[in-house]
């Protein structure tokens, strides 16, 4: 089972923040505003498959799913399967 | 009809005036014609190939939508039918002629490969947009829709020719024409169109004269200090040439209302090969990122030898996608190597963000001269007419030195002050847009009524007087 939306905003949070090396905000763009580029949005993904134990296909995924934090959530409720 | 034709002024204002006269249910039908007219008046023949790229989408996108099973085998039957017709239309004389080279390398023998292929305008750009169009409806981003409305996403005349590469989900909902008429489309579409011509035949094709004198000349006529001039000039023009087509493209479309993608933000600011990219054709660097670098890497998980490979392997390509020939090649592969480079030197710091970006301020000017410096250097063998002739250049640039100028004062000056106009650029538009919001707050202002129709007649005169440089708009060829 895929963990509850609060579970995903805020291992995003952690996630974003980590890679970015400041604290991202709901709301802040962080593909179309250059924050991150296509490749950290790959390890964006990989670190949230680590903390939210679930697996993400990113064939199916475009960078821009990744744009913000409610995006994230949003993807990972549609695309992520539990289990790893 | 070039965008910066007066056949094509003529054209936009009677098209615009009927649109918005029009009632909401005629404004499909107006555009329908506007644009298949516009395409044929650049060649009538090649009508039917966006019909046949929207009927290729079609079928496949309804099989890809209809069953789940057999999708993926439709998209790559799809995508197979479009790049085929891209290779015979955009390669097949390149691909003949340098067969006919092998041929006669190999057997001393003549071989006629002449190929008598005409260029279809736009095919890269709709060809791409079609094949987007396939990955999302196999992705679940979009439906199909009827073929009336694929046929108007294809032939949509504000960004046929040369883009910006839009995607559906960004265009079909604006082609219902159901906006009502707002003096801000006006205004807006009004300052991109005049801008647009400015930079395109004040700027680019002043620049060009000079540049295709310079990359004409015999080898061995060019200084040092001539030949990084040329490659300043041309990375100059190619900039103005470009970016004027784009703000016509989005002007044009912003008339009727509808918002096009931009395709620039200030690309020689940049402060690294990945920030030029997110700057420089930007609609282009997306599609690549989306729909071929992502996927590519997102199965290997960003692995550093798939990364490197398809870094130079895609950069190369989208040199290919340019034009069929080996300078095109070579300038893809010298970005994908520096995009390899940063990479590289980005894993080994091994810190959060971005080198250039999060430098500080003599850091930070030092990524963005090298990234110039990197850009500019490349720009030559786009431009040069052959491998050989880039070679001569890169000689003079970098191994036999001599400092003697072969052009009059007034190309160096024109250079400088072009060149000084890219660096302010960024600032000009930000105190333009605050004049004009402050304008806007006020309803009819002096800047509205009187300063901004000044600046119109003053871009149509400059138009005017320099209409003699016409020349095609550089990506067109593309």
């Amino acid at each position: 089972m895929l963990p509850d939306s609060q579970t995903i905003r805020n291992a995003a949070c952690a996630a974003a923040s980590e890679l970015t090396g400041k604290t991202v905000k709901d709301g802040q763009k962080l593909v179309s505003s250059g924050l991150i580029d296509s490749l950290a949005v790959l390890k964006l993904i990989s670190l949230l498959e680590e903390k939210l134990n679930i697996v993400i296909p990113p064939e199916t995924l475009q960078p821009e799913d990744f744009d913000d934090l409610a995006l994230i959530v949003e993807t990972i409720e549609r695309a992520g399967k539990a289990g790893k | 009809m070039a965008f910066n034709s007066l056949s094509y002024l003529g054209f936009l204002v009677a098209v615009v005036i009927l649109y918005w006269i029009l009632p909401l249910g005629l404004r499909r039908v107006l555009v329908y014609v506007a644009s298949v007219a516009f395409y044929a008046s650049w060649n009538v023949i090649f009508l039917w190939l966006p019909l046949a790229v929207a009927g290729v989408v079609f079928v496949c996108g309804r099989f890809i939508q209809a069953n789940s099973a057999t999708a993926r085998k439709w998209l790559w039957i799809g995508i197979g039918i479009l790049l085929a017709l891209l290779a015979v239309f955009k390669y097949s004389a390149f691909l003949l002629s340098n067969l006919a080279g092998l041929w006669v390398a190999l057997n001393s023998t003549s071989f006629s490969a002449a190929s008598s292929f005409v260029f279809p305008v736009g095919i890269s750009f709709y060809t791409f947009e079609a094949i987007a169009y396939l990955m999302d409806v196999r992705q679940g981003r979009v439906k199909m829709p009827d073929f009336v409305d694929l046929c108007l996403f294809f032939f949509f005349w504000p960004n046929i020719l040369s883009g910006p590469i839009v995607r559906a989900r960004e265009l079909m909902p604006q082609l219902r024409f159901n906006r009502k008429f707002e003096p801000k489309y006006a205004f807006e579409g009004a300052d991109r169109i005049v801008w647009g011509l400015v930079q395109k035949n004040v700027i680019a094709n002043v620049l060009g004269i000079w540049v295709d004198r310079g990359f004409g000349a015999p080898s061995a006529a060019l200084s040092t200090i001539d030949s990084w001039s040329l490659a300043v000039a041309f990375g100059l023009e190619i900039y103005f040439d470009f970016a004027g087509y784009t703000n016509l493209a989005i002007g044009t479309a912003r008339l009727i209302g509808v918002t096009l993608p931009e395709n620039f933000r200030y690309p020689y600011h940049a402060v690294s090969p990945a920030d030029f990219w997110n700057r420089w054709h930007v609609t282009l660097s997306r599609w690549i990122r989306d729909y071929l670098f992502f996927p590519i890497n997102a199965k290997w998980r960003g692995a550093p030898l798939p990364l490197y490979v398809s870094l130079i392997g895609v950069m190369a390509l989208v040199g290919l996608w340019h034009g069929a020939g080996w300078g095109f090649l070579l300038w893809g592969t010298m970005h994908g190597v520096y995009l390899s480079a940063y990479r590289a030197y980005e894993t080994a710091r091994g810190e959060g963000g971005s080198a250039g970006k999060d430098s500080g301020g003599s850091w930070k000017a030092v990524w963005q001269i090298a990234t110039l410096v990197a850009v500019v250097v490349a720009w030559v063998p786009f431009r040069a007419p052959s491998l050989a002739k880039a070679g001569s250049i890169f000689g003079a640039m970098f191994g036999r030195l001599s400092w003697r100028p072969e052009y009059g004062a007034l190309f160096y000056v024109v250079t400088l002050t072009v060149a000084l106009l890219c660096a302010v650029e960024p600032l000009l538009t930000g105190a333009l847009a605050e004049v004009d919001e402050e304008s806007g707050a006020r309803g009819l202002s002096m800047f509205r009524i009187v300063v901004r129709p000044v600046a119109y007649l003053v871009g149509l005169i400059l138009f005017l007087l320099f209409d003699q440089n016409y020349s095609q708009f550089i990506y067109s060829q593309f």
